[in-house]
């Protein structure tokens, strides 16, 4: 479903994932530590959901509870109506450390999701080259991951999300490795395969420009331990990429209303 | 180059005023391991010997790597492993040599059986590391994308873990090396460490020396073929180490 011309948050759309007062406390050998604290959110179907905050605040804590890489303390994540336990097959993660393993060329680096779903190895390599195709690089395929740029090895991170075919596409600070220009010609192209594809996209940043360009609502973290205090919907129209939203009227506004609003409290000293 | 040829002359130079029986010389040695290797003695104690060395070390590897990465990912295993590791690490394991002849009589069976006991715990002590330092991120992978224990064994922790894996081999070859030579002296005088025994015990110290120098390369032999391995099998170590944290 191409949505490139579509205005505004999709207000009447179904929630497809419920987080519902989520904490998370972890004990290390000198204290104990409160990542996060009744985090309470409804991310709806196909929708472009930021977690914005500084470092410290638990939203990359949050994105790794809902793919079940980390245990929450107490609440619940509930997808489609049902309750989420352990790791998630239906949900594609992107790392900040990208995470590409060098033992395995790029292309068998995108299969390893199916191979968890135990596809035949043709059907896998189809699909992982399709994948790399999405992300313009199936002429790296067979190519061992080191031996791409920082900008490329990610675009393989999103090709192995991708090629699973995920319900969600959980992202975490995909770009926060990568230099400005490196980093806007991702974004533009995560916004056009978003665009394309339709998936709900849950994506972690502490840069509030990549937030309002890419987003439909921005969820907004602040204190130690992590809370959600604030969500606000990106009122902009789409593509985004087809005018300069940083200098758009109503973006400037609203960069202005989250820096303030995540401010001086918002350096996690309290 | 130049110090190794500078230090031949100077041990050449030596046999003028030394009694050959310390150190022998260069050309006396050459001349010792020419006709070792022409009666055919020495191809046979090389062969005998990197043959025990190929068994120890292969079964020392299989059982080592087993029980390593066992107990680096499973708690039980670790508990239950831990207290006799830490002993036979700590224990001199040349002292052993007479208890596996007790086990295995004076055979090659005792010599093999040396070799590995000799190695063995440290291809343990390096596959439980390795299995204990994999990246969070490599981990994070395999469970992000749902592999299963069995699978993330495979895929993740014994890749990940293959830099202390083959590690451990290298140091785990010198060992074994020494454990030959010794098995090879005390246990029926068979292969190099035999020969080494048998020029020791008659002063014949140019085929002595010989024997030594053939033990060496039979070790760097097996350390050129790790590394062969690991080129063609592993690039990967060799091209992200420098990059990594």
């Amino acid at each position: 479903m191409d949505r490139g011309d579509r205005r505004g948050p999709p207000l009447r759309r179904q929630d497809v994932l419920d987080i519902e007062g989520v904490s998370h406390v972890y004990e290390t050998r000198h204290r104990r530590v409160e990542a996060l604290r009744e985090v309470s959110l409804s991310i709806r179907e196909g929708e472009f959901m930021s977690f914005v905050g500084p470092s410290g605040c638990g939203k990359t804590t949050l994105l790794r509870i809902i793919d079940g890489l980390t245990a929450q303390s107490a609440g619940r994540v509930v997808f489609r109506g049902v309750e989420l336990t352990g790791a998630r097959r239906d949900m594609g993660f992107v790392f900040q450390d990208i995470n590409l393993l060098p033992w395995r060329n790029v292309r068998q680096n995108v299969e390893i999701g199916l191979e968890a779903r135990r596809l035949p190895a043709a059907e896998r390599r189809q699909r992982a080259i399709e994948a790399l195709r999405m992300v313009d690089l199936e002429d790296v395929a067979e190519v061992p991951p080191y031996t791409l740029s920082g900008g490329m090895q990610q675009r393989v991170g999103v090709a192995r999300a991708l090629a699973i075919d995920p319900q969600v596409l959980l992202m975490d600070e995909p770009f926060g490795h990568l230099d400005n220009f490196t980093r806007e010609t991702l974004q533009i192209e995560i916004a056009r395969l978003w665009a394309k594809l339709g998936t709900t996209v849950v994506f972690v940043t502490h840069d509030v420009d990549e937030a309002i360009f890419l987003s439909d609502r921005i969820a907004l973290f602040r204190g130690r331990p992590g809370r959600l205090t604030r969500v606000i919907d990106v009122d902009l129209p789409r593509p985004r990429w087809e005018f300069n939203v940083r200098a758009h009227p109503r973006a400037i506004e609203m960069r202005e209303a989250i820096i303030e609003y995540l401010g001086v409290r918002a350096d996690g000293q309290g | 180059m130049a110090a190794v040829v500078a230090v031949l002359g100077l041990w050449q130079a030596s046999g003028l005023f030394m009694n050959p029986i310390f150190i022998s010389t260069p050309a006396a040695v050459l001349a010792a391991f020419v006709r070792i290797v022409a009666d055919g003695s020495l191809a046979q104690a090389f062969v005998s010997s990197l043959g025990e060395m190929a068994v120890g070390l292969s079964v020392a590897t299989a059982a080592g790597f087993a029980v390593g990465l066992a107990m680096g990912r499973l708690r039980l295993v670790e508990r239950l492993f831990d207290p006799f590791v830490s002993f036979f690490n700590a224990t001199p394991t040349i002292a052993l040599l007479p208890l596996m002849e007790i086990w295995f009589g004076t055979d090659v069976r005792a010599r093999v059986a040396f070799i590995v006991v000799i190695c063995v715990w440290t291809l343990v002590i390096n596959a439980l590391a390795g299995a204990r330092n994999v990246r969070r991120g490599y981990a994070d992978v395999g469970a992000a994308f749902g592999l299963g224990p069995l699978a993330t064994m495979w895929k993740i922790v014994i890749p990940a873990a293959m830099p202390y894996l083959l590690a451990g081999m290298r140091v785990a070859m010198a060992q074994a090396t020494v454990g030959m030579i010794l098995g090879g002296q005390e246990v029926g005088e068979s292969g190099l460490g035999g020969l080494t025994e048998a020029y020791g015990s008659f002063f014949q110290t140019d085929y002595l020396i010989a024997a030594i120098i053939t033990s060496t390369g039979l070790a760097m032999l097996l350390f050129g073929l790790l590394k062969l391995f690991q080129r063609r099998f592993y690039p990967w170590i060799a091209a992200t180490a420098a990059a990594r944290r």
